[in-house]
């Protein structure tokens, strides 16, 4: 049955894939009740399989050969995000039927995006390192054709390849870990390296850890591989909802999670995961603070939010970490979403000519709002209980220094995300255009997501329960909610978190009489506002791999001896060896 | 006399590579399979020998003859792609270490008494005899197609679907270009 | 370590084949070296068919080696005379459109 549910949730969304595809162009109504059909099928068996969680390989299908099983895993960890996936991937459907609509080639852009849900859903639930590598490499490629889904605007299709390149460095890492894994143990299994990890020879181990840290901070753009993601903004917006919100980026928190128990023995390990965490987090935080586009200014913040993701799974809070990964896609999705809704209506990104939107579009009002409780951490929100439950892990695990530093990182998140609310909603209309609520295909999701964001942190519990249950190798401690929030409201640190982030609200509200202060740090904005040099440095880098390319393309002579030649000396080469070592 | 054949043989195919003029080079390839026939000969594979000496000497040879005629010489000066040296030297090494490696010094053993050849042919290698039925038909029908020389006109219908498809892609130009909107 | 002057023959042949195939500028020429090449590992199965005792085996096998070579040889050839017609040129060098 539990193989049953898998299959489902993962071919019905390929299925999906292939029908709207081959629906054709011509029928887009049709191919907009079919995505959802079938993203909504999907995202059903997801739930379903919520409830039939085990930690044992419920499929074993071998692929013959070297490459190992195809096994598949519903432990709590992949249970959990292959839900969040199928659910928020089955409402951005929902809401592109609306958004979407007019647009051309809606073929491809649904099938991408189910193609991508399937993909991402096997992700995390297998138990085979090869095949993870298989999903993380569609997953990919998804990204990087939906971010430049209107391939004739060269800007999207500069971000795409900018993102495609950045996470492919990381698939790289997890192709070499799959294979060492392979060499040393005979198998591709998750189970099998987690348990014989010790094992390893120490240089071997630590390659591998310190590879999948890469691999992860380049998924989830983490310092230094963090300038693709604000670039993947010329997406669709509910791909950028979907994908650079809710899912993809997650797959990297999700490794770390994964291999946390194998990696943490790893000298240094640990505090350098804590690093880059940090760094991320505060540094993205600024970046948000001075970006003037919406999308970008909520695309750093996710990259902040990762931050603190990553943080906690380095400072040893697996379960925090993964809590506040549920809580980020849903208030992280509802706000793309109502970000899209307001780009779409005031036909701008920029913050600047927006403004007085609360008059008339008052339910977007209302949900953002709600997303932006969630960010800053207010009481009612998941992203409080989360949040807390984070900074905690750091405080009992984690260095004191890097501590404090994601407490201000709070405070600042608050004061961004007031920020984004006041000029989007608050004050004068600045542009004169007409401006309306949307309809119903895309009010829908939004109220969804909202209710979750201001509901599912009751699910601590359960959650924290499934995590034992099924993840044996980390080590995990359940409680059941009120358990967690009475820890969390307990704790004085909470209560010192609450009067950063207040004064990060007050910080904004007060502005206009700070006006000398915030005039002061302006080369550092402008210097934010660059990104910080990184995006220099990955011009640089893309410029000397092309450069290297059209160099080798010397060696395509299209010349028929040369091409003989090329393969007597490969033959010499074979034979060579052969003598040697055959 | 095995040795003097193999010798005449290589000597052979090197002037045959070496030949300024395209016709000599098809002879000289004539002279080796005619060496290479007598050769077959003497190893006791009469079959091959007569097949090699009246398809490679007779048939290659005037279809070489035939192409060398309709498609002529090429009057550019030599400019190698690749450097003589190089060439050579790939040409001796490769031979050199399949020698290392082969285990040339096996003695020959007698041949054990078996179907006969048409049996063998016929019978045992029936498949490899369909396949080569089945490729002649294939090259005859590459040859064919290859040489035809008349271009078929493009009949009315076609002529329409080509204006059709042009006026197609002049209207999406113009949509194109229409299209000023903020790509959100 | 003896080599029969057989064994010799096709690795004589075998490098004459490559070096012609590698120098030539004219795809006639690459024809030519080709059915030498082919000459050689014909030459080559009947030697293992010498060393082995399975010489009528070796002959069905190489028979059908020279019926496809030849095919290749005659339908080499018909392009020959096209692409002569239609490029008005046989050199290699000219006609390669592959370049990177």
């Amino acid at each position: 049955m539990t193989a049953l549910l898998i299959g489902l949730t993962i071919g019905l969304a390929w299925f999906g894939a292939l029908t709207v595809w081959l629906v054709g162009d011509a029928r887009p109504r049709l191919q907009h009740i079919l995505a959802s059909v079938f993203a909504a099928g999907a995202g059903c068996a997801s739930i379903a399989l919520l409830f039939r969680a085990g930690a044992d390989p419920v499929l074993r299908i071998p692929l013959g050969g070297s490459f190992g099983d195809l096994t598949m895993v519903p432990d709590g960890l992949g249970v959990f995000l292959t839900a969040v996936a199928a659910v928020i991937g089955a409402l951005v459907v929902v809401f592109s039927a609306e958004y979407m609509r007019g647009e051309a080639e809606l073929g491809r852009y649904y099938a991408l995006v189910l193609l991508f849900i399937g993909a991402m859903c096997g992700l995390v639930l297998t138990g085979s390192m090869l095949v993870m590598f298989i999903c993380w490499e569609i997953t990919a490629f998804c990204s990087y054709a939906l971010i430049s889904f209107h391939n004739d605007d060269p800007k999207a299709v500069a971000g795409g390849i900018k993102a495609l390149i950045m996470t492919q460095l990381g698939g790289v890492g997890l192709l070499a870990g799959a294979l060492l894994g392979y060499a040393y143990f005979g198998d591709y299994e998750i189970s099998t390296f987690l348990a014989r990890a010790p094992g390893l020879p120490p240089t071997v181990l630590a390659l591998a850890a310190y590879g999948a840290l890469i691999a992860a901070a380049a998924k989830s753009a983490q310092v230094p591989f963090h300038t693709w993601l604000p670039d993947a903004m010329q997406a669709p917006t509910p791909v950028t909802a979907l994908i650079h919100a809710a899912t993809m980026v997650n797959a990297g928190v999700y490794l770390l999670a994964r291999f946390f128990p194998a990696f943490q023995s790893v000298p240094g390990w640990s505090t350098a995961v804590v690093i880059v965490g940090l760094l991320t987090a505060l540094l993205a935080g600024c970046m948000a603070l001075v970006a003037v586009d919406l999308k970008r200014a909520l695309a750093y913040s996710t990259v902040s939010q990762l931050g603190y993701m990553v943080y906690a799974v380095g400072a040893g809070g697996v379960f925090a970490s993964q809590f506040h990964l549920m809580s980020h896609s849903l208030f992280k999705a509802l706000l793309f979403l109502a970000a899209g809704t307001v780009i779409h209506a005031a036909r701008t990104r920029d913050m600047r000519k927006m403004g007085g939107l609360a008059r008339e579009m008052p339910f977007v009002r209302t949900v953002f709002v709600v997303g932006f409780l969630g960010l800053a951490g207010i009481p009612i929100a998941n992203g409080f209980l989360s949040k807390e439950l984070v900074l905690e892990s750091g405080l009992v695990h984690g260095p004191r220094w890097a501590f404090w530093i994601m407490v201000l990182t709070a405070g600042l998140t608050a004061l961004y995300g007031l920020r984004m609310l006041t000029l989007v909603f608050a004050g004068k209309r600045r542009d004169p255009a007409h401006l309306h609520d949307p309809g119903p295909a895309m009010r829908v999701p939004l109220a969804a997501l909202a209710l979750g964001t201001l509901s599912t942190w009751a699910l601590a519990g359960p959650f924290s329960g499934l995590l034992e249950r099924t993840l044996p190798h980390h080590d995990l401690h359940a409680q059941g909610t009120s358990q967690w929030a009475q820890e969390v409201l307990a704790a004085p640190v909470t209560w010192a978190v609450m009067a950063v982030v207040l004064a990060g609200l007050g910080l904004w509200w007060l502005r206009s009489r700070m006006e000398p202060i915030t005039r002061t740090p302006l080369p550092l904005a402008r210097a934010l506002g660059a990104g910080l040099g990184f995006d220099y440095l990955n011009d640089r880098f893309a410029a000397a791999t092309l450069g290297a390319a059209s160099g080798l393309r010397r060696l395509q002579t299209g010349q028929l001896s040369w091409n003989v030649m090329g393969m007597l000396l490969a033959l010499v080469a074979l034979l060579a060896a052969l003598l040697l070592w055959g | 006399m095995t040795a003097v054949l193999v010798g005449a043989a290589i000597l052979a195919a090197i002037m045959a590579t070496r030949a300024a003029r395209l016709l000599s080079s098809a002879l000289w390839l004539a002279a080796v399979s005619a060496l290479l026939s007598v050769l077959f000969f003497d190893l006791g594979a009469p079959q091959v020998a007569v097949i090699e000496l009246s398809v490679g000497a007779g048939l290659v040879t005037v279809l070489f003859i035939f192409a060398i005629n309709l498609a002529g010489e090429a009057g550019k000066p030599p400019a190698a792609v690749v450097p003589a040296w190089l060439a050579a030297g790939i040409a001796v090494l490769v031979p050199v270490l399949l020698a290392a490696l082969a285990a040339f010094e096996a003695v020959a053993t007698p041949a054990e008494p078996g179907p006969a050849f048409a049996e063998m042919l016929w019978q045992q290698r029936g498949l490899d005899v369909l396949v080569q039925i089945v490729l002649i038909f294939a090259g005859v029908l590459g040859l064919l197609g290859l040489l035809a020389e008349v271009e078929a006109p493009l009949g009315r219908s076609a002529v329409k679907e080509v204006v059709a498809r042009r006026e197609q892609d002049l209207l999406a130009l113009e949509s194109a270009a229409r299209k000023e909107e903020v790509r959100v | 370590m003896s080599i029969s002057p057989l064994a010799l023959g096709v690795l004589g042949l075998l490098g004459v084949g490559f070096y012609a195939l590698v120098v030539s500028k004219n795809l006639i020429r690459t024809l030519i070296a080709l059915q030498i090449l082919v000459k050689s590992a014909v030459l080559g199965l009947l030697l293992a068919g010498t060393l082995s005792g399975k010489l009528q085996l070796a002959q069905s096998l190489a028979v059908t080696a020279i019926v496809a070579d030849t095919v290749v040889a005659v339908v080499g050839m018909a392009f020959a005379v096209q692409i002569r017609r239609r490029m008005g040129t046989l050199d290699l060098r000219d006609l390669a459109q592959l370049r990177g």
